[in-house]
C-alpha cells in the first residue's frame, strides 16, 4: 500500500545488523573507555525517549507535552526505591548490587510513570482535544516536579535524593543495557503498530469520529498510548538514575528530556518506526559536536539547528529520504 | 463560448490519495443560475471549495471569465470576484450581525462602496438591518444563511457560489431562501448553486450539472432535467411519493 | 489547622501587589492569545522574547541613559519590526502545513536560541535596570507599593486597551477576528492569511516589547526567566478564555492574585504547583475559560 524507496524489509535488516554491530562495539580495544562510548550511551537514552514521545503523539495524535515528568518519576522511583531498600530486603545486605540495572526496579520505574499517566490521561483526555491536551501535559509536569520539591525527606526537596552506589568503573552495563531497551522498544512498537490495537490507534489519529463509529473504545486507545509512552519514559529515567545517581528535581524534570526528543523525533520523522532513533543520532550529535567546536556558543547551535530542520526537513528524515516509510 | 463566465474542464481533485472528483467539466454563463445536484459524497462542495480555490485540484483548470485561476490563493480568488458561501455557512459567529456584512466586503476594491452595498443589503435583508449589533451566532437558523448570503453579496460578486443554502431550514423559511435566489438573479446575480433540495434546484435553475461519485452523470437545462424519468426515479423517488 | 484572617490592610496590600504583577502576566497573555487566535500555534517563546526586550531596555539604559520607561516609544515599534520578520522568516511556511508541531518546534527552537544568545551576550547572571525611582512607592487605596510595579500594570492596561480597540474598531482588526474564528471563510472574504498571522505577531511581540519594560523595571531577570513567563502566560490566557484577548488580561491578574495568596497563606514553594492546578482544572471544567457566556438562542 506505501510506496517506498526502501522495503520494509531492507530497513528491517539495517536495523539488525546494526543493532548486533552495536552490541560488539565494546570488543573493541579502547572503545569502552572512548567518548564515542558515552555519546553513544545517550544517544540510546534519547532514542528510547523519542520513541516514547512517538508512540503517544506520532502514531496516537496527541501531543504530550509532559514526557519530561515520567522520565522524573521513573528517576525519582528508583533512586527512592533504591535508598531506602524498599524492595529487596535483606538481600541487599549480601548483594550490595542489587538494585543496579534490577529490572524489577527498572519496571516499577516505568509502572509509577504509567500509572501516573492513567490518573492524568483519564480526565485529560476524555474532556480535551489537541492543543487543550497538550497545554494540560506541560501543567501536569510543572506540578509534579513542585510535589517533588516539596516532598520532604521522602523526596530529597530541592536537592533530590542520591543513590547509594555513588560511582561505577565503566559505562559497559549502561551501554548494554540502552542498546538492548532501545531495540526493545523498538521491536514492542512494531509489533504493537501492527496489532489490532496499533490500527486503531492511527485510526484514532487519523479520524475520531469514524473511529468511534467503528466500535473503537477512543478514550482507551487514546489513554493506553499515552500510559505507554509514560512507562518507556519511566524506564528511560530509571536508566539515567544509574548513570547520574543524583536525582534531583531540577535535573530529571528539566523540561530538555521533553523538548529534545520531540524535536528528535520531528526530526526524524513523526509516526515512523525509525525516526525517532534516526533523530536522536543526528541532533545528538550535532549538539555534541556544537559542544567540542564551538563550546561557548553550542545551545545556539541548538536553537539553530532546530529551526532549521523544521524550515528545511519539516516532514522530518525518514519521510524525505526514505520514502514514506511509515511504519507497519 | 468567449464570453462563459465560469469554465471549469477535467478537473480531478482528491483527499490525500482518495479521489473525490473524476474529470469533471462544468461551465456558468453570465446573468444565469445554475445547480449542481447528487447524492451525498457525490463531490458536489469538493468542486465549490476547488472553484475558490480552498482546495487544489491533481489536475484540470478552472478560468473566471477566461483567466486561469491554477495556482491563485483562495483570497485573491475572492478578490476577482467569486463569493462562496460554503456549506455550514462560514460565519464569525462570535462578531455582530454588521461586522460580518463589513467583513463581506473586506477587499479594497469594494471596501469604498460599503455604504450602498449595505443599503442594497438591508433593502433585501430587513431583519439584518434590525439585529445588526446582535452576534451573528445568536440568530436563528434562517437569520444566519441569510446573512451569509448578505455577507456575499456585499463584494458585488461577479459569482455567487451557494453551498446547500437550504441544509437545516424548515421549510417555509425553504421557500423564502428560494425566493430570494430568484430575486437576486432577477437583479443580475449569476449564481452557481449546490441543493440536496432536487425539485426545486431544478425548478429555479437555467441549467445543471448531475455528480453522481465525483463523476458528471448528467446535464441540460433545469426544466429538462426535471421531466427525465431518469432523474425523477433516482433523485425525486420520494417526492412522488408525497 | 486554623486559617488566620490577616488584618484588611494586608488583604489589601496582598490584592495589590498579586494584581499588579499579574498585569504582566497578563500581557504576555494577550501576545499568546493573538498568536494562538490565528496560527493554533502556542508560541512558547513569547516569555524568551519579553526578557530580551527588557535586557534591550536595560542597554538602553545604560548605554544610552535613555530612561526605560520613555524606551517604550523604541521599544514597542521595534517589537512590531521583529514580530512581522520573525513571522515571514521563520513561520510563514510553517504556517501553510497542517502539521501544526512545526510551528511549535520552531517556536520552541527560536526560545533556545533567544536565550541563549542572550546569554552569550549578557551572561548567565541575574541582571536589573536600577534608576532613581526604582526603589520608590506611591500609594494606592491607602496602601504603599512600589512605583515601577504601578507603572509596569499601567502598561499593561494601556497596552491590552489599544489592542483591544485596535481589534474592535478597524477592519484590519476584525480581519484578525474573523481569521481566529475560522480562518477559512476568512479567505473567503479576500482576507490573507499571512497578513492577519504577521499582524498579530507583530502586536504579539510589541506587547512583548512593553512587558519587558515592565519586568526589567520591576524585577531583576536573567536569559532563562523567559519560560516560565510563557507558562504563566499560559495559564492566563486558560483562565481568560483561549482567544479572549481582555480576558487573558484579566487572567493574569487572577493569577497574579492566586499567586500573591497562596505565597501568604501556604506557601512560597507551592505556589507555581497551584497556579497550574488552577489551569488544568480551569482546561478541564471551563476550557472556554472564566468570563464566557453561552449563546442565548434568539
Ligand atoms: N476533508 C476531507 N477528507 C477526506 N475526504 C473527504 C473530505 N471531504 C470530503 N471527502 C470525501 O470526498 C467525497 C466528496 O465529498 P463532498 O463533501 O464533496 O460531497 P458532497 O457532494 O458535498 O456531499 P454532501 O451532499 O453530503 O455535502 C466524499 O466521499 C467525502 O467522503
Ligand atoms: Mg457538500
Amino acid at each position: 500500500m506505501l510506496k517506498q524507496a526502501l522495503p520494509q524489509r531492507a530497513w528491517t535488516a539495517i536495523a539488525i545488523v546494526a543493532v548486533i554491530a552495536l552490541a560488539l562495539v565494546p570488543l573493541l580495544p579502547g572503545a569502552v573507555d572512548s567518548y564515542a562510548f558515552s555519546f553513544l550511551f545517550f544517544v540510546f537514552l534519547y532514542a528510547i525517549m523519542a520513541q516514547g514521545w512517538n508512540l503517544v503523539a506520532g502514531f496516537g495524535g496527541q501531543i504530550s507535552l509532559g514526557n519530561h515528568a515520567f522520565f522524573g518519576l521513573g528517576a525519582y522511583t528508583t533512586a527512592i526505591l533504591w535508598t531506602g531498600n524498599y524492595l529487596w530486603g535483606s538481600l541487599y545486605d549480601s548483594h550490595p548490587d542489587i538494585y543496579y540495572f534490577d529490572p524489577v526496579t527498572m519496571t516499577l520505574g516505568g509502572l509509577v510513570a504509567a500509572v501516573a499517566a492513567i490518573i492524568i490521561g483519564l480526565p485529560l483526555l476524555s474532556k480535551l482535544r489537541g492543543d487543550y491536551f497538550a497545554l494540560g501535559t506541560l501543567g501536569f509536569g510543572e506540578i509534579v516536579k513542585v510535589m517533588f520539591i516539596n516532598g520532604g525527606d521522602f523526596t530529597g526537596g530541592a536537592f533530590g535524593v542520591v543513590a547509594p552506589a555513588g560511582t561505577f568503573d565503566t559505562l559497559l552495563p549502561h551501554y548494554l543495557v540502552g542498546l538492548g531497551l532501545m531495540a526493545g522498544v523498538g521491536v514492542a512498537i512494531r509489533l504493537l503498530m501492527r496489532s489490532r490495537y496499533g490500527l486503531a490507534l492511527i485510526a484514532v489519529r487519523d479520524d475520531e469520529m469514524a473511529a468511534s463509529a467503528n466500535g473503537i473504545d477512543v478514550l482507551k486507545v487514546k489513554v493506553s498510548a499515552f500510559a505507554g509512552s509514560a512507562f518507556i519514559a519511566g524506564v528511560a529515567g530509571s536508566l539515567y538514575t544509574y548513570y547520574i545517581f543524583h536525582v534531583g528535581p531540577d535535573s530529571v524534570f528539566d523540561l530538555d528530556w521533553m523538548l529534545l526528543p520531540l524535536m528528535m523525533t520531528v526530526v526524524g520523522g513523526t509516526g515512523t518506526l525509525l525516526g525517532p532513533i534516526l533523530g536522536a543520532l543526528v541532533m545528538y550529535a550535532v549538539f555534541d559536536l556544537a559542544k567540542i567546536v564551538v563550546p561557548d556558543y553550542h545551545p545556539v547551535i541548538s536553537g539553530l539547528t532546530i529551526i532549521l530542520a523544521m524550515l528545511f526537513l519539516p516532514k522530518g528524515l525518514m519521510r524525505s529520504f526514505a520514502g514514506r516509510a511509515r511504519a507497519a | 463560448m468567449a464570453n462563459r463566465l465560469l469554465e471549469v474542464n477535467n478537473l480531478e481533485v482528491a483527499y490525500g490519495d482518495v479521489g473525490a472528483l473524476w474529470g469533471v467539466s462544468i461551465h456558468v454563463d453570465p446573468g444565469t443560475i445554475v445547480a449542481i445536484v447528487g447524492a451525498n459524497g457525490a463531490g458536489k462542495t469538493t468542486l465549490l471549495k476547488t472553484v475558490s480555490g480552498l482546495l487544489k485540484p491533481k489536475r484540470g483548470e478552472v478560468f473566471l471569465n477566461g483567466v486561469a485561476l491554477a495556482g491563485k490563493a483562495p483570497e485573491a480568488i475572492a478578490g476577482m470576484g467569486i463569493a462562496h458561501v460554503p456549506e455550514g455557512r462560514g460565519l464569525f459567529r462570535q462578531m455582530t450581525v454588521l461586522e460580518n456584512l463589513e467583513l463581506g466586503a473586506f477587499q479594497p476594491k469594494v471596501r469604498k462602496h460599503f455604504k450602498q452595498s449595505l443599503e442594497k443589503a438591508y433593502t433585501l435583508f430587513p431583519r439584518l438591518k434590525e439585529r445588526a449589533g446582535q452576534k451573528a451566532g445568536s440568530l436563528s437558523g434562517g437569520e444566519q444563511q441569510m446573512l451569509a448570503i448578505a455577507r456575499a453579496t456585499m463584494s458585488d460578486p461577479a459569482l455567487l457560489i451557494l453551498d446547500e443554502p437550504s441544509l437545516g431550514l424548515s421549510p417555509i423559511v425553504v421557500q423564502q431562501m428560494f425566493s430570494l435566489i430568484e430575486t437576486l438573479h432577477k437583479q443580475g446575480v449569476t449564481i452557481l448553486l449546490v441543493e440536496q433540495n432536487i425539485h426545486q434546484a431544478l425548478k429555479v435553475a437555467d441549467y445543471a450539472f448531475v455528480l453522481k461519485t465525483g463523476e458528471l452523470a448528467m446535464q441540460g437545462t433545469g426544466a429538462d432535467l426535471i421531466a427525465d424519468p431518469e432523474i425523477q426515479k433516482a433523485y425525486m423517488g420520494v417526492l412522488e411519493v408525497q | 489547622m486554623t486559617l488566620n484572617i490577616p488584618p484588611p490592610d494586608i488583604l489589601l496590600q496582598l490584592s495589590l501587589n498579586g494584581a499588579l504583577g499579574g498585569a504582566m502576566y497578563g500581557v504576555a497573555a494577550v501576545g499568546l492569545s493573538l498568536v494562538f487566535g490565528t496560527m493554533r500555534l502556542i508560541f512558547l517563546a513569547q516569555g524568551a522574547m519579553i526578557i530580551l526586550a527588557a535586557y534591550f531596555v536595560r542597554a538602553l539604559f545604560y548605554g544610552l541613559g535613555i530612561d526605560p520607561f520613555l524606551s517604550l516609544l523604541i521599544v514597542v515599534p521595534v517589537g512590531l519590526g521583529v514580530g512581522w520578520l520573525v513571522y515571514q522568516g521563520l513561520f510563514r511556511r510553517a504556517a501553510a502545513e497542517a502539521d501544526r508541531n512545526i510551528s511549535l518546534l520552531i517556536a520552541v527552537g527560536l526560545m533556545f536560541l533567544i536565550q541563549n544568545l542572550m546569554t552569550v551576550v549578557w551572561g548567565g547572571n541575574t541582571a536589573a535596570v536600577v534608576t532613581s525611582y526604582t526603589a520608590s512607592g506611591i500609594e494606592i487605596l491607602g496602601v504603599r507599593t512600589s512605583f515601577t510595579r504601578s507603572m509596569g500594570f499601567l502598561i499593561a492596561l494601556a497596552g491590552t486597551g489599544l489592542v483591544v480597540l485596535f481589534l474592535r474598531s478597524t477592519l484590519v482588526g476584525k480581519a484578525v477576528r474573523a481569521a481566529s474564528e475560522d480562518m477559512e471563510a476568512a479567505t473567503l472574504m479576500g482576507i490573507s492569511p499571512h497578513r492577519v498571522n504577521a499582524i498579530a505577531f507583530a502586536i504579539g511581540i510589541a506587547l512583548a516589547g512593553a512587558a519587558g519594560v515592565a519586568v526589567a523595571t520591576t524585577f531583576p531577570f536573567n536569559p532563562f526567566a523567559g519560560f516560565i513567563f510563557s507558562l504563566k502566560a499560559l495559564v492566563a490566557l486558560a483562565l481568560g478564555g483561549i482567544g479572549n484577548v481582555a480576558g487573558a488580561l484579566a487572567g493574569g491578574i487572577i493569577l497574579g492574585l492566586i499567586e500573591a495568596y497562596v505565597q501568604y497563606f501556604i506557601s512560597g514553594g507551592w505556589t507555581n504547583a497551584i497556579a497550574y492546578g488552577v489551569f488544568l482544572a480551569v482546561l478541564m471544567f471551563k476550557p472556554e475559560g472564566l468570563f464566557s457566556r453561552p449563546y442565548k438562542k434568539a
